[in-house]
């Protein structure tokens, strides 16, 4: 039977990795030890921010939201008060999205909101 | 769906014409940062620079309330020992470039990143009622008409 050498898989395995850190600072692109150790690290923040994604692009909306509301002449407070008093269950993802693609529907939205406010 | 995120071919800048007559410094700088970054708009997106550019003039009749513009003090360090310097308001207005008040006030509103100092070569500021921009066709903004606040006679 022919000889085994480990070389081959130890390298095999060793260029998943580092393959993995392009991109890296200095050694960390280049050496095992040090890429390794940055793509655990890169998977920790991986595993955070898909968590942390979804609350930065909530905050997202509710910035584009205001700005459109002020646009209207109301604060972003007060366009969600109105827009609940108003029974329109639309979520800040849709009401940004229409403010950004549609002027006029969040137009409607925001008379809509006014009205149910006085 | 996906949350719509401008791409910088996207962006329209307009221009905006501030006189800054009489205006109070801090409130008038906050409003022209929010206008630099873009945070007036629906498609606001932060990574992009999708403010608009504003052209502010008369920056030398700002107005600054209480003892301010003799008692607020701008620091700077030229980095050697005992090497800090320091102005006031006042000295600023007399010296060769009156319009630094509000530049400053401004700069320090706006986040201090690589973006935020792209946004900041948006605005232009002048010490006179003279611009050299009329051939952007700016447009007027009034401050002082939205807060009662926001300008101070005398």
């Amino acid at each position: 039977m022919a000889r085994v050498k480990r070389g081959v898989t130890k390298h095999a395995r060793h260029k998943k990795v580092v393959d993995r850190a392009k991109g890296a600072r200095g050694r960390q692109k280049n050496t095992f030890r040090a890429a390794k150790q940055r793509v655990d690290k890169n998977l920790q923040y991986a595993y955070r921010d898909r968590r942390r994604k979804k609350r930065i692009f909530r905050g997202l909306w509710i910035q584009r939201i205001n700005a459109a509301s002020r646009e209207h002449g109301m604060t972003y407070s007060q366009f969600v008060n109105g827009i609940k008093k108003a029974g329109i269950e639309i979520d800040r993802k849709v009401l940004a999205d229409l403010a950004v693609r549609e002027p006029l529907t969040f137009k409607a939205l925001a008379e809509q909101a006014q009205a149910a406010l006085l | 769906m996906k949350t719509y995120s401008m791409k910088p071919a996207e962006v329209e800048k307009k221009w905006f014409l501030v006189d800054a007559d009489g205006l109070v410094l801090g409130r008038m700088a906050s409003i022209i940062a929010n206008i630099l970054r873009g945070k007036h708009k629906p498609s606001y997106t932060p990574h992009v620079d999708c403010g608009d550019n504003v052209i502010v003039i008369n920056a030398e009749k700002v107005a600054l309330t209480g003892k301010k513009k003799s008692d607020k003090v701008y620091f700077r360090h030229t980095g050697y020992p005992g090497g800090i310097k320091s102005e006031t308001p006042e000295e600023i207005f007399a010296g060769k470039n009156p319009g630094k008040v509000v530049q400053k006030a401004v700069q320090r509103m706006v986040p201090s990143g690589s973006l935020g100092r792209t946004q900041l070569s948006n605005l232009k500021v002048y010490a006179g009622a003279e611009h050299p921009h009329d051939a952007q066709k700016p447009q007027e903004l009034n401050i002082a008409s939205m807060n009662n606040k926001n300008k101070r006679s005398s």
